[in-house]
């Protein structure tokens, strides 16, 4: 059995290729949501409690990304962050791109990311007061921490999107960009 | 092969999750929660009549003309029976099938309280195409 | 003994629907932080997460029953096994060995290797010895034992984070709860 160096910065970055049971993290989740909701005194901040815990794990999961990612360099186009968010982190996160990235019909600043099968979500029905809430408020903070750190401040929220045909609504990542970082890229 | 009921309770004997399939004629609430906990007190009694002391697990099958009811409890005591046709030879399979579904969709969602009544969708959901695929 | 539970192990955790382990090392590392900043006080850090694991524990151990098909243990020795050799398996991906047995075959040492919990983590000087950063774990084992009626305790005796060799959870038998064990069980 090989020690591993005691320094934490001694040892090579892991591959990122270990592999857990859903059920550990879907476990993990559900405890974290009932915790958040224990210190909450509305429902509604219920999404931004998530949110905030996810926001921490932004920067350091850009940073994991950009050091593993042999050849990337800092993405500093709009259009090349948001890609990067749809496929490598995705992938990363969920084993698989996410759906589709539009740009919104509506507002100039605003992109959307969809995800037809949103994994924290797996195994999560709402109860009927809350029907509107989405617990992918928890990603949308990991998105808004990487989108932050990465110089293009912006306010990602999740929501619930029905589909046609299917029993249940598919989980839409909205993203609102500063005016600066529109500004800047026009 | 018709599947017309499927009962769960919890370790105290408490209904906590009942659908009617098919034509199977619906009761009133309590009706049905009154059958959970007289299925939990025959499920004890049989238990006790076994003449080696700790030797039965109490009812597994109950087999009649009309219905067949089977039970399967867990080795943490919760009880998941069915009630189906008489001819129905995989219900033990299907109990199995419904257990684990337990154990994804609602023992994993954060808004399920523990030993309460199960109101989930997604359980819901997956449950009818469990059975949707036996039948 | 132990190579029948390895064997089942390996089976129940190839069979299994899993995700890439860094999703669930984040939110962990999360939380943990979230806790941290909640309650400041790092003794109160270790019980909540042991508590969080508690509930954990009680829901997990109807899935570790229903998909490794493992029935009653025979006794403690054999319930150490199948904890270290199928629990750590199925639900994390890695290996725990049993060992420092007392006289009576009460108490035990669990060893855990590759902790997916404490990837990328190092901790503070000021936490060393004192947080009990994994301590999620004693209450998963608590917890899932106790519905199949055994009060146990747990707690971590020595942990890599604060530079020991190794990673060990001194699980103690209180007492087996009979009256708890379900009436027509065998």
């Amino acid at each position: 059995m090989s020690k591993a160096p005691a320094n934490i910065v001694d040892r090579p970055l892991s591959k990122g290729k270990n592999e857990i049971n859903i059920s550990s993290f879907a476990f993990l989740f559900s405890e974290m949501i009932q915790y958040c909701q224990d210190r909450i005194k509305a429902g509604h901040e219920l999404e931004k409690k998530l949110s905030d815990m996810g926001y921490s794990i932004g920067p350091r999961l850009l940073e994991l990304l950009c050091v593993r990612e042999k050849n990337s360099k800092r993405e500093t186009k709009l259009l090349g962050i948001l890609s990067f968010i749809h496929t490598t982190v995705w992938k990363s996160l969920f084993g698989k791109p996410a759906d589709s990235l539009e740009k919104s019909t509506e507002a100039d600043d605003e992109y959307m990311i969809s995800d037809n099968n949103m994994v924290v979500n797996k195994f999560i029905s709402l109860p009927k007061h809350l029907s509107s809430l989405n617990c992918a408020a928890f990603v949308a903070g990991i998105i808004e921490g990487i989108l932050c750190s990465a110089e293009f401040p912006a306010r990602v929220t999740a929501h619930n999107v029905a589909v046609e045909g299917k029993r249940f609504p598919k989980t839409v990542i909205l993203i609102k960009f500063n005016p600066e970082v529109i500004e800047r890229n026009a | 092969m018709t599947i017309n009921s499927i009962y769960i309770l919890n370790k105290a004997g408490t209904l906590i999750y009942q659908n009617d399939f098919g034509n199977t004629e619906k009761l009133s609430h309590n009706s049905y929660i009154r059958l959970g906990s007289t299925f939990h007190s025959l499920h004890a009694i049989a238990s006790n009549l076994s003449p080696v002391s700790g030797s039965s697990s109490g009812i597994e099958v109950i087999e009649t003309e009309a219905f067949k009811l089977q039970c399967f409890q867990t080795h943490t005591g919760i009880k998941f029976y069915v009630i189906a046709d008489p001819n129905h030879q995989q219900l033990e399979e299907l109990l199995h099938g419904v257990y684990e579904l337990y154990t994804d969709y609602v023992l994993k969602n954060p808004f399920y309280e523990i030993e309460m009544q199960i109101r989930c969708d997604l359980f819901d959901y997956k449950l009818l195409r469990l059975l949707g695929v036996r039948e | 003994m132990s190579k029948k539970y390895d064997k089942l192990g390996n089976d129940v955790f190839n069979k299994v629907e899993k995700i890439n382990s860094e999703l669930f090392t984040l939110t962990y590392g999360a939380l943990v932080t979230q806790l941290i900043k909640d309650y400041e006080d790092i003794e109160q850090v270790n019980i909540k997460l042991e508590q969080m694991g508690y509930n954990i524990g009680i829901r997990l151990i109807e899935e570790f029953l229903a998909k490794s098909g493992i029935g009653r243990c025979s006794d403690f020795i054999e319930t150490a096994e199948v904890i270290a050799k199928v629990g750590f398996k199925m639900f994390l991906g890695i290996n725990a060995h049993v060992g420092d047995w007392d006289a009576d075959r009460k108490e035990f040492h669990l060893t855990i290797e590759d902790n997916p919990l404490i990837d990328f983590v190092e901790l503070p000087e000021q936490y060393k010895h004192k947080l009990y950063y994994s301590n999620i774990l004693c209450g998963v084992i608590r917890g899932a034992l106790e519905m199949v009626q055994m009060k146990v305790k747990c707690t971590f005796v020595k942990c890599t984070l604060s530079d020991d060799t190794t990673s060990e959870i001194k699980v103690v038998l209180e007492e087996v709860l009979s009256d708890m064990i379900p009436v027509g069980y065998d």
